[in-house]
């Protein structure tokens, strides 16, 4: 355990070398070619959070676009209100839309903002949980249940066309102001603001995973009701995670939609929602550390690909799944795990050789 | 007033009266053993008590508080603990992982968010020595022999320190001088604990029961001390005589 966690925390500190120092350094500190990389970062950020709900606790969050679109709209709707100055945001007028409507009000406050997409995306997580968990919901219904939200709150936001955009989502923003600083998205700062974002996430997800309440979880993910005889309240405890990811896939989307300069209903989608647990099983669900290098790394590759092979890259993210589902069911961090341990034994003069022999020889005795 | 007092306990599965009009009392600090053929409804007494099953009818009070209609985290909460006739234990986990969950004196979310995984207190080693486990403290559950598993589940509510202790087969698979060791640590932990233990091994009964229960198609077919049960011939015919 305390080997764990050295290991984790000598993981994070390479992650963060390569992400803070290696990846600038590696693109000559530009800014444009930073700008595509942050938004991989953001992106991890949500397939961390994944992975806590998921690796850790075993609830397959399929609506995790859900809670990250509702940041990315949260951010959008205060940059949109910006733009607009003292009118209304353009797309109201055409829906006929006369004055702001009171959900929108809030969002002129920066502080309100920065809130509301952390803490909406939990409130709605948190309530989804409650309902699922009182009722001991679990497995494959988790999934079931958490896909028909995001499918329906999709819907939702683009029937509501006069207060979100619709279709066409939120755009023409204007650029953040920070206490002071404007955020220029092509400068490298930018870059540094959304690494550093993703190191707290992960010191979060790193700290939660090697807290006790990390280990209930697991114990839950193995047996929840051996658990429940022990005196905890599992249903508590998956509300508790059901929370705090959301909350992260909210600030995940909050930076993603500064990144790319709009909000969409597509980053609400299923293919979307799907692309995360793609990245979270390809690098590995147990780890928060994987879980965010494989959404670097799968998305690397889709920008790298995807030029030549247009209209095959989803057919070619589809098979790298069903490759990873049969070959390595524990992601790049479960190979490296394997490969650790086998290079170990090698090594040999372990505490475990002797005891292996020993009871191969009892049994040779015997 | 005993500290666990059942009353005419039913439950009925499609027909099936599994337990049927069970009524005992258990005292504090009290080993009781459960005893009956396959099927008698041994493990299902154990399953309305922790709360794993709901009854049809009849009352469960554990220290003067009705508990058969709480949830089974709150009656463990209370203090009652149970070891399964499957052994159950996290197979993913490290031994000492496994003891640290079954450890759940404080089993909120705000102590479990500020506390570490494993804290290696000097009460684990202890535990971890009587069932003679120490040196495997990292190794996940799943390695275990069969045997290992049985001590592990034991030292898991040794761990848990609840007040009353269900134990089903706990014996189940151990060597004679294991089953030896398992009647010395029962014999202490009533001590400190009360427990209801079913077990087939009549040796390891005789040693270890207070006074027994013998249970016959979901009712209770006879109640007393060894030699009461031994002499009794409704008992014979039952269980022993076959
Ligand atoms: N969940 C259930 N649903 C239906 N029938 C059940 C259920 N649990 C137990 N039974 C039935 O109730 C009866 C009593 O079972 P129980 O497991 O309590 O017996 P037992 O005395 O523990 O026997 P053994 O010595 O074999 O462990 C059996 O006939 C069993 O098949
Ligand atoms: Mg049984």
């Amino acid at each position: 355990m305390t080997n764990k966690l050295s290991y984790d925390i000598i993981g994070l500190a390479l992650f963060a070398a390569v992400i803070l120092f290696g990846v600038p350094a590696f693109f000559g500190y530009d800014g444009f070619e930073l700008n595509t990389f942050s938004r991989y970062l953001s992106l991890a950020i949500v397939s961390m959070a994944l992975a806590l709900s998921w690796g850790t606790a075993g609830l397959l969050n399929l609506g995790q676009a859900a809670t990250f679109g509702m940041g990315s709209y949260a951010m959008a709707m205060h940059l949109k209100l910006k733009a607009s100055g003292e009118g209304l945001p353009d797309f109201m007028g055409w829906n006929n839309v006369e004055t702001l409507p009171a959900l929108w009000v809030p969002f002129h406050s920066l502080t309100f903002t920065l809130l509301a997409g952390l803490l909406i995306p939990a409130a709605v997580g948190g309530l989804i949980a409650i309902f699922m968990f009182r009722a001991r919901i679990a497995g494959v219904f988790v999934a079931v249940i958490t896909l028909a939200f995001l499918v329906a709150f999709q819907l939702l936001v683009i029937e509501q066309q006069g207060f979100t955009g619709g279709q066409n989502g939120l755009t023409g923003l204007a650029q953040l102001e920070l206490f002071g600083w404007t955020v220029d998205i092509y400068a490298t700062s930018f870059y540094y603001l959304v690494g550093i974002c993703l190191m707290v996430a992960l010191t979060v997800g790193l700290y939660l995973t090697h807290s006790k309440f990390g280990l209930i979880l697991r114990a839950i993910r193995e047996d929840a009701d051996r658990t429940r005889y022990f005196g905890y309240n599992v249903a508590n405890y998956q509300t508790v995670i059901f929370c705090i990811s959301a909350g992260l896939a909210g600030w995940a989307g909050m930076l993603y939609a500064l990144v790319l300069e709009f909000a969409s209903p597509t980053y609400m989608s299923v293919s979307f929602s799907l692309a995360i647990v793609i990245w979270c099983a390809v690098g590995g669900r147990e780890s928060v550390l994987a879980a965010a290098a494989g959404a670097i790394l799968v998305n690397l590759a889709e920008n790298r690909l995807s030029d030549v092979f247009v209209e095959g890259w989803h057919m070619m993210l589809g098979v790298l799944f069903l490759l990873v589902v049969m070959f390595m069911p524990r992601g790049i961090y479960g190979v490296i795990v394997d490969a650790g341990r086998a290079l170990r034994r090698k090594g040999g003069g372990d505490a475990e050789e002797p005891a292996y022999d020993a009871s191969l020889k009892s049994k040779q005795e015997g | 007033m005993a500290q666990l007092e059942v009353r005419d306990l039913h439950v009925v599965f499609g027909g099936l009266r599994a337990v049927d009009g069970m009524t005992f009392d258990v005292e504090k600090g009290e080993i009781l053993c459960l005893l009956g053929p396959n099927g008698a409804g041994k493990s299902t007494t154990l399953d309305l008590i922790c709360g794993k099953t709901q009854p049809t009818g009849g009352s469960i009070r554990f220290q003067e508080t009705e508990i058969s209609q709480m949830m089974e985290f709150q009656r463990a909460r209370l203090g009652v603990g149970r070891k399964f006739q499957v052994p159950s234990v996290y197979k993913e986990l490290s031994v000492a992982e496994n003891l640290s969950v079954a450890r759940s004196m404080k089993p909120g979310i705000w102590h479990a968010l500020t506390a570490p995984a494993v804290r290696r207190s000097k009460r684990m080693r202890e535990i971890l020595d009587l069932v003679g486990l120490a040196d495997k403290t990292e190794e996940p559950a799943g390695n275990l022999s069969h045997g290992e598993t049985q001590w592990l589940e034991i030292a898991m509510l040794i761990a848990q320190d609840s007040r009353l202790i269900l134990m089903d087969e706990p014996t189940a698979g151990m060597t004679i001088q294991e089953t030896a060791r398992t009647a010395d640590i029962f014999r202490s932990l009533s001590e400190n604990h009360t427990l209801i233990v079913v077990e087939h091994d009549m040796s390891f009964v005789r040693t270890v029961a207070d006074r027994i229960i013998v249970m016959n198609q979901g009712t209770l077919l006879a109640e007393g001390s060894i030699e009461e049960i031994e002499e009794n011939e409704a008992v014979k015919t039952a269980y022993l005589g076959h």
